[in-house]
Formats: structure tokens, C-alpha cells, sequence
């Protein structure tokens, strides 16, 4: 048969364009063919395949078994052909795993070092914690092994079994600190030492003091400028500990940065120096302040260097990390760092830009947010065509594909020529990454850098055109609510900024008014929203909050009803068009609630005017399909009717002089509504505050039998009778506003006895049940006269709407729509979560110039301190269960201490001992096992080569059970140490080898019968093995 | 400590990925295409280094937890003809001797392959390997030498040219290599 090496399938891949998915299956299919034959080269071939295309994304997952065949290759070049597919192909549930301990044990151990240097390399990929215990006493002499290269990988494989299970650490540690201490040592493995200890030393500091003499010979001897890296990287993190360090580490450290001509190690001097503290700690002396001018000079040449942009970057990493202790000498290099944010590379604009926020100031806050707004300006908007979603290759995954003629592969490898150096416009995420720290740079601390809340409007009005523009890009409509939640954040961001300021500062509340409304305005929108997207929708539910909660500071009311009730508006996303809904009446009410102009016809005509466009925008919406939508639109919608009914019936005034009263509902009852309290920030946790009402009880079901009614709910519907209310409630469309118009809701609850002639005025209303709620209402006064958040309906004009009236003579007393506190909070979590200070009211601002009063959050209590603490508790909980995708998880080192070594040091040789008698126990049962393996798979040969003349159809059959088999007998070896799961699987395997033992027994003749006969014996002797495995536990207990 | 090893060409073919951690094929491809994204659109006279792809970036921003140092926090990259060679790596790292630890290690190919090109690797993946295995061992570098590398590999066997009949096209030899822009390693 035909078949392919490794380098006629990348010549195959290279000659099928356009068809190499195809032939890539034809591959993989001819693998899977030559993996299972006998040839160990051509398995071997075949595996190589398989882990060249495992690298374009084909999963090789069930070729696990054969990379352990090849693996156990006695020719080194199969055998590193099996490594490098156990390193590439095994995953953490990969099964063969535990098969693979011994051959790592005996590869460990044999006497060519490039055979020994295979496993060393790949124990860090596949290592879990039980195969750590039983590797660590075959690596542990490999420590002392003459070959350099060895020593130094013995050391890193070392370190990453302490990672999985850190007490292996224990008995390593002695040896390699040997190894460190060793002034023979080759310089190398000093270096990976070093490395290592680097590694370990952010755990656990303290364990490597003792070491800081030799590590300290070691930077000054120089030499390694890698090593000496790592070194100055572990002494920032000792100098902690022991400050003595500092005035040791000083002269080396300086006279590295004035001589060294290796950038990256002067680098790393200086961001040792920060983050060791060693700036702080050597403040006030002589060769501190030296030291620290020295360091942020350098750090400003490297700023400033030409052509370098790698060290712009860094310089700024290391700025960044000066900040918050040494704000000062940073700020005295702001001019080159406000450069950097305008730099042509995103990634240095990003770094200077997390540097500015800790460098504003209320006297250069404005200078930098104007840059910021200048760079956005500039720069297009990224088309559809740039946005990295449209890129090849990022949706669906790699192909190996046929080299493009253009990039000839055979060109050698050197740097490439400058490309045309233009920048790109702004990539969306740094563009709404730039609007949210402008916002949190203004916003900073209940706005402490503000001088100019006029200009900041103008400059969030502005940023509203600047929102990246794919943003909600093909999320229109109603799902829009459940898919773009997150994507619209920036817009909705600046609309809660504009929010925040027109709750906070009165001073400019008309300003802030002014700007919703040319915001909201649909002629004014196509200039102030980003071209040719819907990027900055999210601005507009804040921005209709604003517009209806400060309604009379409007320049202009009726165009924004206008706007709000545009048909166009309908189509707007649910949570916006929630706002909208609220905005609406509230406008209304301004446009209609004067008083003191007469009610002339003229006047009521535009009254049922403005209310049939609202019904009309309101109609359609009551069969929305976003609940919140549908109920604020039934809602409205009958209270404008109401109007409508009230504004058509009132007499007008017939001549000029004469003044007729304008309808009450109009002027007194719809403004009553929106016009309680006045709306102030409340701090996140106030609400938590709230003392809890005594009978306040949730935990008796309103309805004790509710568990029956939910069980009858399926039962009674297949029988429900057409004129139920509830069935038609729940089961039937809301087909109609028009009908609910008819026979409203309300008259199915009315008792016959209450009259609906007179709607606004409750004078028929029993007299006994009047006086019972005045006494209800006095009590309720007096329980809540302190509390700032109960709205008193008698506060207000004291008409109550039929509704009222409707509710209070169906329900009885006992539910009272005025006794239920009604409170809107307008939340501004982003901006407290980041200062639990906030509650201080009203903070001076620097600049006498203009004097703006703040709101601050209002809060129950006191005390702070609480209000800040649930949110701080909860952060790190979740932040330790999300572990990064490529993390290796190093925090069970924290907990080991390698100090006690030294008292428990009696214990561990005594350890390693008994693990040895284990091992020794462990590796004969698994001789025995592997035995009997091979008896039963040669046995199992027989059969079939007895067969295949035979019969040719039956050899597939047989092969596939071969397999089976095959696969079947190995789990024994795993399970000496496997746990529960794998005997578990056993039994199953165990199983179904019973079936197809009984297939052959029915199928075949005599001849299988042999067959059976040692299957039978083995499993009688494995059983055997358990045993003795079970004694032998019992012996080293 | 190192994180991932990762090669592809100028269109995001990979050519040699290594991770130290076990992570699911898929997820690798993902996160190759995402580094890929991310790269290709860079001009080249930006810095090399990138910003955390969508799959490395964490949720909330602890950036100065402790625990955070476990985490991937570097992608540096060095950009040569027709590859790009990205290290990911923790913040124990340092980003410009990274960039070096490239340098060395395209220098170690070159010197095996006496001007390597994109299709020595192609064809000789398992070599890369074993450089890399040289340079790196379970995300803990190992060998900053240039000759020690070479020495390393040599030492495991021949290693084996691009199969003669791929040809070399016409004298684009030299050391195209750049020389490191620190002189220090």
C-alpha cells in the first residue's frame, strides 16, 4: 500500500489550493489506517502526521493510545516522535495518562541522556499530582547527573511538579539549593536555578532570604544579563522583607544603569528598583534621591528615543508603576507622556492613557480630555470592512492552506521592510475605551476635578458622536435588549454621566436639560450621533430621563414630544423605549398643566390634539413584546384617555374676558403623579439600610392554597370555559385596545354600587369607610413622617383617579395604593463602587471661579464603612474561581513552607523510602500485569491468523475486536493506582469483553474455544494481582 | 514563567504552537486567530508588544492582586519575513528580554538550517521542537546560549534538511537576521 512520510503530505498540502479540507481528510483517514498496523515505523510516520495537523486545530484526541506505542519505541527517533505527540496531543482527561508513568519511570532512568532528556521535557505538559509522588524518586538523582543539560531541566521539571503537588518541593529543595550554592556549577544551570527560584520566590518570599548572599554575588559577578534579570526581579520582591537589602542593592543597581550596555537589563534595574520600594525606602538619603532622579530620567530618555517603541512602551509600564508613590516626579514628565497619547501605536496610546488617569488634576483635566476628544475627531471611525470580525481566519478556524505566491516562504527570515507607516482609524474598542476613561477622569470623585460642568455637558454631548460606530450594528429592535446589552455600554455609559450631573448639579440642570433635548431631537440627532450607525442609541434612555424628569427646564417641550412620539421611536430597543414611555407623559403634563391660562377652545383642541398623537404612538406599543414595554404603554395609554375624555368634556370659556377652569385632571392629577419628591443620588447600599417593616412577613403564601391551584392550572385548561376571565387574561392575545376602551378592567372589578358619574371626586364613597382611612392614613403619617422616601398622597391635591376609588372599595382597606412607599432610585453604581467616600455631601471644588454645589448620595446612617464592604467581600470570591486560560496555577505553593524543611527533615528521607517499597510493589504487580497482557494478546494472534485465510470478511471483524481487546486488557496496569473511577470503568470493560467473548464463542468453532480458556485464567489471575497489590499497601502502612 | 510558544506565517497558518498548559485544540485555534487578528493589523513601526487577546483578558480588573501574577499578562512578538513568532508570558517575565529570548532562538533555527526560511520550518517541525525544547522547558527558559541550543540539538541527531527538490529560489541568502537591538542577552 502506498504511503506517505511526513514530507509528501506538506508537499500535498502545499499542491491542493483550494482543496485541502479534502485532502486533509483523506490524510487523517489514511493515518488512522497506518496507526493501527503493526510497521512501528509507519506508526510512527503516521503519528507525525497526525501532530502536524493537530496544529491546524484537528483534534488527534483518539490517537491517544498509539502515541503510547510509539512512545515506548526502543529507536530514539520514534520514541521522541511519541513524546512530541504526548506533549502536543495530551489533554488533562486524557485516560492513557496512567499507562504512561511507567514508561515515563523507564525512560527516566536510561542510560542515554538524549532518551532521558525526553521525558524531562515533557513531564511539565502531562503531570497531574498522583504521577508527581511516584516521578519525584526517579528525578531526584537526576539532580547530580554529570550532563549539564540534564541537571538544568531535572531543576525546571522539578519546579512544575511542586506546582501540581507542592510537597514534592520538600525533599527537592535541599538538592537544588545545593546546586545553587555550588560555585562549581555550570554557569547554565545556575541560570535556570535562578529562573526557577524567581518562579517560586512572588510565593513565598521569605523562604529565599537566606539565599539573598549568594544571589547577590551572583548579579554583581555579572556576566548572564538573563540571569541577572530574574536575580534584580527577586530582590524587588525581597526588599520587602528585609530592608537591610536596600542599601546593599543600591551601588550594584546604580552602577549597572550607568554602565550597562544591555537595554533590557537597565530596564529591569529600574523597574526592580520600583517595585521593589527601593525609591521609598531610600528616600531622603543622598544616593535615594540620586537614585531616583537617575531612574525617571532614564525612564524620560526612553520616552523620548527615537525610533524605539518597544522602549516607549516599557518606560511607560514602569511610569505607570511610580504613579502612586511618586506622583510628583511623574508629573514633572507629563509633557513627553501626553505626547505618547497621540503616539501612531495603539498599544503605547493605551499604556500612556491608563497613566494620565492617575495624573489629572483639576488644572490640567481640561487640556487632556481636549486631546483626547481631538485624537477621536481625527481619526475615521473604522469601517465595516476593518472591524477584526471581517478578518479571515478569525471565525472559522485555520486551514493549511496553499502558500500565497506573494509571501514565498522561501524568502529567508529577516526583519521586514517598514510597510507604509500610516495609522489605521481607531480601532472601536480603544475608541470606547478612551470615552470611558475621559468619563471616569471627569467623574472622578463626586467630580473633584471639575471646574466647568457647562463645558463637560458639551463634552459628553460631543463624546455621544464619537461612540464607536458597529457598536450595536444589526441588533435592532426588540431582541435588541437580551443580545446588545453589553455592546451598547459606552453610549449608555455617557447617557448615565449626562444623568449623574443633571441629578447632582443644579447650577446646570437647564444646561444639562438643553443637551438631552438636542440629543433626543430627531432633526438635531443626525449631526450629534456618529454617521451612518446606531453606535449611539444608548445615550437615550438617560437622555429621555433627563428630558422628562426636568420637563419644565425644556427650551423646547413640544418638539421633544414631538421626537418622543416620532414613529420611528417605536423602533427604538426596549430598554430605551421604557424611558421613552415614562418621558412621555411627564412632557405632556408640562405642555398642559398651566392653571392659570383660561381653557379656551383653542387651547383644548390642541389638548385632544396632543393626546390622540400620544394614544397613537401608545396603541401599537400595548403588543410589545417586551413586558416592561407593554405594561408602561397599557398604562399610559388609559390615562390619556382619561385626559382626552376630561380635556373633550370641559366647558371652555366662550368669550375673552371670561375665565373657565381648565380640567383638573390636566392641571392637578397628571402632574401630581410625576411631581413627589425630588429625585437624589442614593448611595448603591442605602437600600439595604431601609429598616425592614415588622409585619412585613414573605414568608406565608398570600394564597395557602396556591400549590393546588398551580397543579390544577394544566387540568383546568382543557376544559376552561370561553367566557373565564383568568383563561382569557392568560390565554387569549390582548386583542385590543379598542375593547379594553369598552369595557375597561375596571368595570369588572366595580361593585354596582359605586358610581362612575362622578370619576374625580370620591363623594359617594361610604362615610364610615372614609373615616377609617383617615385614621389609617393619620397612623400611617405619623409611622413615616421621618422618612424621606414615603410619598404622602395627601400632600399632594388629594383627588384620587377612579382607579383609586376602584381599587379601595374592591379590596377593602386593607391594600392601600398610597400606603405603598413609592421611590425611584436613580443608581450610580460605577461610579460609587470605585469611592465609599462618596456619601460626604457636596465637595468644594478648587476653582473659586464658579462655585457648582454637588449632590452627593444620600444613605441611612452614619456609618460608611458597611455600605462598602459586601461589594469588597464579594470581589475576590469571584475573582479567585475565574482562573485565566493559559494560567498554571502556583497558589498551592503559597501554603507550603519550605522553612520547615529543615526541622521535618528527619521525616522525608524516611518518606521517599517507603515510596520507593511502593514503587518497587507497585512496578512488580505491573510486570505481572504486563505479562499476562502479552500472553492474552499473542493468544489472540493466534486466533487471528488461524483466521484469516479463512474467511476474508471476518479479519475486519476480528481486527476491530483485537482492538477492543487490546484496549481492554491495559486498564488493569492503570489501575494499580487509578482511583474509584477507573475500576468503575473497569467492570463496565469487563463487561463487554464478556459480550464479545460470548460473540466468538457463538460465531466460531472449537478453535476459539482455546481462545476463551486463558481469557478465563486471566481475568482469575488479575483478580490475583488486586490482591497482592491490596497486601502490599497493607505491608508499607 | 512562559505560557505559550507560538509561530505562524504573515496569513495565521501555524507553523509551530507549543502551550504549557493542556488546553483543548479548539481553544488553541482560537486563540491563534485571535493573537493573529491582533498582530496582522499592526503597522510595523509599532512596538512589539500586544494587547491581551479577548480569550486572556480578565473580567474584573484585579491587576494588583497577587494572584495575578499567575496569570498570562505579556504577548510579545517579534515579526520576521514571513512569520511572526508570539511569546506569551506572566508579568515574572521581563518584555524586552523576551524579545531577545526570540532573537536567540530564530538565530539557533538559522543556525541549524544555515538561512533558514519559512519552508525549513514547515518541513521540519519536529526540529523546531527540539530548539525549542533546548530553549524552554514546562515554561521555564532554560538556555539563553546561542550555542548551547545549537550543541542541544545537535546533540540529539542529524538534523535534517528541507528535502532537496523544494528548492531554494535565488540567492536570497545572507544573514537576514536582524541584529538584536540589545546588544545584552
Amino acid at each position: 500500500m502506498f504511503e506517505k512520510d511526513i514530507y509528501q503530505l506538506i508537499r500535498g498540502l502545499r499542491a491542493h489550493k483550494g482543496t485541502e479540507r479534502e485532502y486533509i481528510q483523506e490524510s487523517l483517514k489514511e493515518c488512522r489506517k497506518e496507526i493501527k498496523g503493526q510497521d512501528m515505523d509507519q506508526k510512527a510516520t503516521a503519528l507525525l502526521k497526525l501532530v502536524y495537523l493537530e496544529m491546524f486545530g484537528h483534534d488527534m484526541s483518539w490517537a491517544s493510545f498509539n502515541v503510547l506505542e510509539v512512545m515506548s519505541s526502543p529507536k530514539y527517533l520514534q520514541k521522541r516522535v511519541g513524546y512530541l505527540a504526548a506533549v502536543q496531543s495530551f489533554r488533562p482527561d486524557t485516560e492513557v495518562l496512567m499507562l504512561a508513568e511507567n514508561l515515563l519511570k523507564k525512560d527516566l532512568n536510561s542510560p542515554d541522556k538524549a532518551t532521558m532528556a525526553l521525558p524531562m521535557t515533557t513531564i511539565p505538559h502531562v503531570i497531574n499530582p498522583s504521577m508527581a509522588n511516584s516521578l519525584l524518586t526517579d528525578l531526584l538523582p537526576r539532580l547530580s547527573h554529570s550532563n549539564a543539560a540534564i541537571r538544568k531541566k531535572t531543576v525546571v521539571t522539578l519546579y512544575r511538579l511542586a506546582l501540581v503537588y507542592p510537597e514534592t518541593l520538600r525533599p527537592a529543595w535541599p538538592k537544588i539549593k545545593e546546586r545553587l550554592l555550588d560555585d562549581s556549577e555550570d554557569p547554565s544551570v545556575t541560570a535556570a536555578i535562578v529562573n526557577v527560584i524567581c518562579e517560586l520566590g512572588w510565593r513565598r518570599p521569605q523562604d529565599f532570604l537566606p539565599l539573598a548572599p549568594r544571589l547577590f554575588e551572583l548579579l554583581t559577578a555579572g556576566g548572564n544579563n538573563w540571569m541577572a534579570i530574574k536575580i534584580i526581579k527577586l530582590f524587588s520582591t525581597l526588599t520587602s522583607l528585609e530592608p537591610r537589602l536596600v542599601k546593599k542593592l543600591l551601588p550594584p543597581l546604580t552602577s549597572i544603569i550607568m554602565t550597562t550596555p544591555a537595554m533590557s537589563l537597565l530596564y529591569e534595574c529600574i523597574n526592580g528598583i520600583i517595585q521593589g520600594g527601593i525609591m521609598e525606602a531610600a528616600e531622603g538619603t543622598t544616593e535615594g534621591d540620586e537614585i531616583a532622579r537617575l531612574c525617571v530620567n532614564k525612564l524620560r530618555a526612553m520616552l523620548v528615543v527615537e525610533g524605539d517603541p518597544n522602549l516607549r512602551y516599557v518606560a511607560l509600564l514602569a511610569f505607570a508603576k511610580i504613579t502612586s508613590s511618586h506622583a510628583d516626579l511623574v508629573s514633572q514628565h507629563q509633557d513627553v507622556i501626553l505626547e505618547c497619547i497621540d503616539d501612531a501605536d495603539i498599544s503605547i496610546r493605551t499604556r500612556a492613557l491608563d497613566l494620565i488617569i492617575g495624573m489629572v488634576s483639576a488644572n490640567n483635566l481640561q487640556i487632556v480630555v481636549e486631546r483626547l476628544l481631538k485624537q477621536l475627531r481625527s481619526a475615521g471611525i473604522a469601517s465595516v470592512a476593518d472591524a477584526p470580525s471581517n478578518d479571515r481566519g478569525m471565525h472559522d478556524g485555520i486551514l493549511p492552506m496553499a502558500d500565497d505566491e506573494e509571501d514565498d516562504p522561501r524568502t529567508t527570515i529577516r526583519p521586514k521592510e517598514p510597510k507604509s507607516t500610516q495609522a489605521p482609524p481607531l480601532p472601536d474598542d480603544y475608541r470606547s475605551s478612551v470615552i470611558e476613561k475621559v468619563l471616569s477622569m471627569c467623574s472622578k470623585d463626586t467630580y473633584v476635578n471639575m471646574n466647568d460642568f457647562e463645558w463637560y455637558i458639551g463634552v459628553l454631548v460631543e463624546l455621544v458622536k464619537q461612540c464607536p460606530a458597529s457598536s450595536t450594528k444589526g441588533h435592532f429592535g426588540s431582541h435588541h435588549s437580551a443580545t446588545g446589552k453589553e455592546q451598547t455600554s459606552i453610549a449608555e455609559a455617557i447617557g448615565t454621566e449626562l444623568l449623574n450631573v443633571a441629578v447632582r448639579v443644579k447650577a446646570v440642570r437647564p444646561d444639562a436639560a438643553a443637551a438631552a433635548q438636542s440629543l433626543l431631537m430627531l432633526d438635531t440627532r443626525e449631526q450629534l450621533f456618529p454617521a451612518a450607525s446606531s453606535g449611539g442609541n444608548g445615550v437615550l434612555a438617560s437622555v429621555a430621563t433627563i428630558v422628562g424628569e426636568y420637563a419644565d427646564m425644556l427650551p423646547d417641550p413640544e418638539g421633544v414630544l414631538t421626537s418622543l412620539l416620532h414613529s420611528s421611536s417605536s423602533q427604538l430597543p426596549a430598554s430605551v423605549l421604557i424611558s421613552y414611555l415614562q418621558a412621555i407623559p411627564k412632557v405632556f403634563a408640562q405642555l398642559t398643566n398651566s392653571q392659570r391660562a383660561a381653557w379656551t377652545s383653542s387651547r383644548q383642541s390642541t389638548t385632544v390634539l396632543l393626546v390622540a398623537r400620544i394614544v397613537h404612538f401608545l396603541e401599537p406599543l400595548t403588543l410589545h413584546p417586551n413586558l416592561e414595554v407593554q405594561e408602561r404603554a397599557v398604562e399610559y395609554l388609559d390615562l390619556m384617555r382619561l385626559a382626552s375624555e376630561a380635556a373633550s368634556s370641559q366647558r371652555t370659556g366662550t368669550g375673552d374676558d371670561r375665565y373657565a377652569e381648565p380640567p383638573l385632571l390636566l392641571t392637578q392629577a397628571i402632574p401630581s403623579l410625576f411631581s413627589g419628591m425630588e429625585l437624589n443620588p442614593v448611595a448603591p447600599a442605602a437600600l439595604r439600610k431601609v429598616p425592614k417593616s415588622e409585619d412585613l412577613d414573605l414568608e406565608t403564601p398570600i394564597n395557602s392554597n396556591l400549590n393546588m391551584l398551580l397543579a390544577g392550572v394544566n387540568y383546568d385548561s382543557e376544559y376552561m370555559d370561553e367566557e373565564d376571565e383568568v383563561y382569557r387574561l392568560y390565554h387569549e392575545r390582548p386583542s385590543a385596545v379598542a375593547t379594553a376602551y369598552e369595557r375597561p378592567a375596571a368595570d369588572m372589578l366595580e361593585p354596582p354600587q359605586a358610581s362612575r358619574s362622578s370619576p374625580y371626586q370620591d363623594a359617594e364613597a361610604d362615610e364610615v369607610h372614609q373615616r377609617a382611612t383617615d385614621r389609617k392614613k393619620a397612623e400611617r403619617r405619623e409611622r413615616y413622617r421621618d422618612d424621606p422616601y414615603y410619598i404622602d398622597s395627601e400632600h399632594r391635591s388629594g383627588t384620587s383617579t377612579p382607579m383609586h376609588n376602584i381599587l379601595r372599595s374592591s379590596n377593602g382597606e386593607e391594600l392601600d395604593v398610597d400606603a405603598i412607599p413609592v421611590m425611584e432610585l436613580q443608581l450610580d453604581s460605577r461610579d460609587v463602587a470605585s469611592d465609599p467616600e462618596r456619601t460626604k455631601p457636596a465637595k468644594a471644588i478648587r476653582k473659586p471661579k464658579r462655585h457648582f454645589e454637588i449632590a452627593g448620595d444620600e444613605t441611612l446612617g452614619n456609618d460608611d464603612t458597611p455600605t462598602s464592604l459586601p461589594t469588597n467581600l464579594a470581589k475576590p470570591s469571584i475573582s479567585r474561581e475565574k482562573k485565566s486560560l493559559l494560567e498554571v496555577d502556583s497558589s498551592g505553593l503559597s501554603a507550603l513552607s519550605l522553612a520547615e524543611s529543615t526541622s521535618d527533615r528527619g521525616n522525608t528521607p524516611l518518606d521517599i523510602e517507603r515510596r520507593q517499597a511502593e514503587e518497587e510493589e507497585m512496578a512488580k504487580a505491573m510486570k505481572e500485569v504486563e505479562r499476562l497482557r502479552l500472553e492474552m494478546q499473542r493468544t489472540q494472534e493466534r486466533i487471528q491468523s488461524r483466521d484469516v485465510p479463512d474467511e476474508g470478511t471476518v479479519v475486519k471483524r476480528k481486527k476491530k475486536k483485537k482492538a477492543r481487546v487490546e484496549m481492554l486488557n491495559d486498564p488493569p496496569a492503570g489501575d494499580a493506582d487509578g482511583g474509584e473511577a477507573t475500576a468503575v470503568r473497569k467492570k463496565k470493560k469487563k463487561k463487554k469483553r464478556r459480550g464479545s467473548d460470548g460473540e466468538v464463542q457463538e460465531d466460531q468453532n472449537e478453535q476459539v474455544d482455546e481462545a476463551v480458556a486463558p481469557v478465563k485464567a486471566k481475568r482469575k489471575k488479575k483478580r490475583q494481582v488486586t490482591f497482592d497489590e491490596d497486601t502490599a499497601g497493607e505491608q508499607t502502612v | 514563567m512562559i505560557n505559550a510558544v507560538l509561530v505562524f506565517n504573515n496569513n495565521g497558518q501555524p507553523r509551530l504552537t507549543k502551550f504549557y498548559t493542556q488546553l483543548d485544540t479548539s481553544v488553541q485555534q482560537r486563540l491563534i486567530s485571535e493573537i493573529f487578528t491582533l498582530v496582522s493589523a499592526r503597522p510595523a513601526s509599532s512596538c512589539n508588544f500586544l494587547p491581551l487577546p479577548p480569550l486572556l483578558t480578565p473580567n474584573q480588573s484585579h491587576s494588583s492582586s497577587s494572584a495575578s501574577n499567575d496569570a498570562p499578562s505579556l504577548v510579545t512578538y517579534r515579526h520576521y519575513a514571513t512569520l511572526y513568532f508570539i511569546l506569551i508570558s506572566t508579568s515574572t517575565e521581563s518584555p524586552l528580554a523576551l524579545l531577545d529570548l526570540i532573537q536567540v532562538f530564530v538565530e539557533a533555527l538559522d543556525r541549524l538550517f544555515e538561512n533558514v526560511c519559512e519552508l525549513d520550518l514547515i518541513f521540519n517541525f519536529e526540529t523546531q521542537h527540539a530548539v525549542l525544547g533546548e530553549m524552554i522547558v514546562g515554561g521555564v527558559v532554560v538556555e539563553t546560549g546561542l550555542e548551547r541550543v545549537v550543541e542541544g540539538v545537535r546533540a540529539q541527531g542529524r538534523v535534517a534538511k528541507r528535502p532537496v527538490n523544494e528548492g531554494r529560489g535565488t540567492g536570497v541568502g545572507g544573514l537576514g537576521l536582524g541584529q538584536g537591538i540589545w546588544a545584552g542577552r
